[in-house]
């Protein structure tokens, strides 16, 4: 039977393979009696076990590549720790012995146990931690199982896909050795684990899909489009048929883009568009490079402060920064400062709970009241203007008073490197991210005390509709073609204009090509995207004349009508 | 046999990674290494148990070492809680 599931889409392409079901090798375990005699055997067994998994962290450790962040390195010496620990090591021997019972048996008991011990810890953060026990037991089971060492699958696993419910850091870099089609997990989201190394691969992958790895079964053929976020199981020939052509006419079309890489990004009329990349690693980079961006038009910093429990400090985000403003060799870096908070939480175990994320302390508000943190943050990022074009771009600006705080915080920044006597750039361009609407109302005053703008569409969307666009309930509302949309982003495309500043949109609406021409109407010159969009608007700025579409881009931003707009905009792009 | 107390004091206590770091050092010697806190009694070169101490910033441990090279295995264990498991905080 075929049917469809939803999930969200992290990296774009069409795959079409059988399903590889990573197993839940805890849910296989049997409980058996072992005779005396075959005890020691038993206990042998398990040793191996133990031996072959430390064998495969070992090796795990020593694939790491050289610029994985540190926190994976880290990860995998725990899990050997935890693996040579005695509690996991020996004691599964003595139950054994004790009960004579199966290796496996015996193992999950005193993973019991210790879990049970873990779970009385008050620390949330360490009661945590026996999802490592956990992990750990089920690489030591899937061991006495037999469960082929995943490296050895290698060859035949090309053209599958792998579903899983989650993938650890240490599987991801594992996976990363092998040639899967995709990626799709039951739970995620954009910056997990699965999300980052489909993207590095370039393979199409989906996360969220909540019960993915129950309903779809081993081996059974499946449909991933990474684009829409959409999996088919079990399709039948017709889907099947039309999903081969699309993923053709994909690859097909990757192929043209390419072309145009080393290509100017210029208007049939001569115009110059600068088409820049919105990166969250530094190993985005290589992304970046090959679809030919122009820049860096927006760092997110806050990858490097997620998932963990402490800040970096600063020389762990200053070797980040670095890398990037090096390897983008003069072309310009945008990093935006901080923006945690809202759906963006830091320690997934904060025991604050606020009932509005999005309208709470978070990015620059957050920076603000934490001052050290902050202070730290701005010095990574300026000794790292002393290695390429840096710009430092603040997120969720509201009003002035946050604005000269932040370049207050700037200063003093800048005055404690030079009383350290390190080095950085003194003409630093700093700008300011509009995406709450009363910014965009301000933007000229904003513009003014700034050397340049950026707008955020995503969030502009949000807080102009009052939609969260997680929210299934309210998520087909949310429309960046609404009327006050648009008004709100041209204005503030006029105002910098005006204002001799430059001005570039870094949400979502920079890469749908639906809207490029729209947007140059507008008069934007500057576009910061997902590396992946970047040479197919690359495309469209080559395909368009700015005179042209003067007229049709007036009427747009003068429709009423969702309809009329749609239609309106269907002309311009013909 | 040598024995003290010391506060936890980097902002995030035992937590996986200072386990890590506390575990490992504690193995490079000789010596058996017992660490307390609150009645529970763990061994040192295990992560597992070290975790499970479960000691938060402010909370107070005691090292209890003996064996050969007990001096220098104190000094190492205590030098690396003071210097807040190298965390900067």
């Amino acid at each position: 039977m075929s049917f469809t599931m939803h999930g969200v889409g992290v990296s774009a392409g069409i795959a079409i393979g059988r399903a590889h079901l990573v197993s839940h090798a805890l849910l296989e375990v049997a409980h058996y009696d072992v005779r005396p005699e075959q005890l020691d055997f038993e206990v042998h067994r398990f040793e191996q076990a133990v031996t072959t998994v430390r064998e495969e962290l070992s090796s795990i450790r020593q694939s790491l590549p050289n610029n994985a962040p540190a926190e994976m390195g880290a990860f995998v010496d725990t899990h050997l720790m935890i693996l040579s620990d005695s509690s996991l090591s020996q004691m599964p021997k003595t139950i054994m012995r004790e009960e004579r019972c199966n290796a496996e048996w015996a193992l999950k008991q005193q993973m019991e146990t210790l879990v049970e011990q873990f779970e009385a810890i008050e620390d949330v953060y360490l009661r945590e931690r026996k999802f490592d026990v956990v992990q750990v037991v089920e690489r030591v089971i899937k061991a006495l199982l037999g469960h082929p060492n995943q490296a050895a699958l290698a060859e035949q696993e090309s053209g599958m896909i792998l579903v899983a419910h989650d993938l650890s850091p240490a599987d991801a870099i594992q996976f990363k050795q092998h040639q899967f089609a995709a990626f799709i997990t039951d739970v995620g989201g954009a910056t997990s684990h699965t999300a980052i190394l489909a993207r590095s691969l370039n393979i199409p992958s989906i996360v969220a899909l909540s019960h993915a790895r129950n309903l779809i079964q081993d081996g059974e053929m499946i449909i991933v489009d990474g684009q829409q976020g959409v999996v088919i199981v079990g399709p039948d020939k017709d889907t099947l048929a039309e999903y081969k052509l699309r993923q053709e006419q994909w690859e097909i079309d990757q192929q043209k883009l390419k072309r145009i890489k080393q290509t100017a990004a210029v208007t049939l009329d001569g115009t110059a568009i600068e088409l820049h990349a919105n990166i969250e690693i530094p190993q985005d980079i290589v992304q970046t490079k090959a679809a030919g961006a122009t820049g860096i038009g927006l760092y997110r910093t806050e990858f490097l402060f997620m998932n963990r429990r402490d800040w970096p400090d600063e020389d762990e985000q200053f070797e980040a920064y670095r890398k990037v403003a090096h390897a983008m060799k003069g072309l310009p870096v945008t990093i935006r400062t901080l923006d945690i908070g809202a759906d963006k939480q830091v320690n997934p175990d904060s025991e604050r709970t606020v009932t509005n994320p999005a309208l709470g302390l978070r990015a620059i508000r957050l920076c603000l009241a934490e001052p050290q943190m902050f202070h730290a943050h701005l010095r990574a990022i300026l000794r790292a203007s002393n290695y390429g074009k840096v710009k430092i771009l603040i997120p969720m600006l509201c009003n002035l008073v946050e604005l000269k705080q932040a370049l207050q915080a700037i200063e003093r920044a800048k005055q404690s490197l030079k009383d350290d006597n390190i080095g950085f750039d003194a003409k630093v361009p700093v700008g300011g991210m509009i995406e709450i609407p009363a910014a965009a109302l301000g933007a000229n005053l904003f513009a003014r005390h700034l050397d340049f703008l950026s707008i955020g569409t995503n969030d502009l969307i949000q807080y102009t509709l009052a939609i969260d666009r997680t929210d299934g309930e309210v998520a087909h509302l949310y429309n960046p073609l609404h009327p006050a949309v648009l008004q709100l982003v041209e204005m503030t495309i006029r105002a910098a204009n005006k204002a001799k500043k430059e001005i570039s949109v870094c949400g979502e609406m920079a890469g749908d090509v639906r809207l490029t021409r729209m947007l140059l109407g507008f008069g934007l010159r500057q576009f910061s995207m997902h590396p992946a969009h970047i040479l197919a608007v690359k495309r469209q700025v080559l395909n368009t004349e700015l005179p042209k579409i003067e007229n049709l881009v007036r009427k747009i931003l003068a429709s009423n009508e969702p309809e009329k707009t749609e239609l309106l905009l269907a002309k311009l792009n013909a | 046999m040598i024995k003290q107390e010391v506060e936890i004091i980097n902002k995030l206590g035992l937590h996986a990674r200072a386990s890590t770091k506390l575990t490992q050092v504690a193995a490079q010697f000789s010596s058996q290494i017992w660490i307390e806190r609150n009645a529970r009694r763990v061994n040192a070169k295990s992560i597992m148990g070290v975790m499970m101490l479960a000691a938060g910033k402010g909370s107070k441990i005691t090292f209890e070492v003996e064996g050969q090279d007990e001096g220098p295995a104190m000094a190492a264990l205590l030098n690396l809680v003071n210097d807040r498991f190298g965390e900067g905080e």
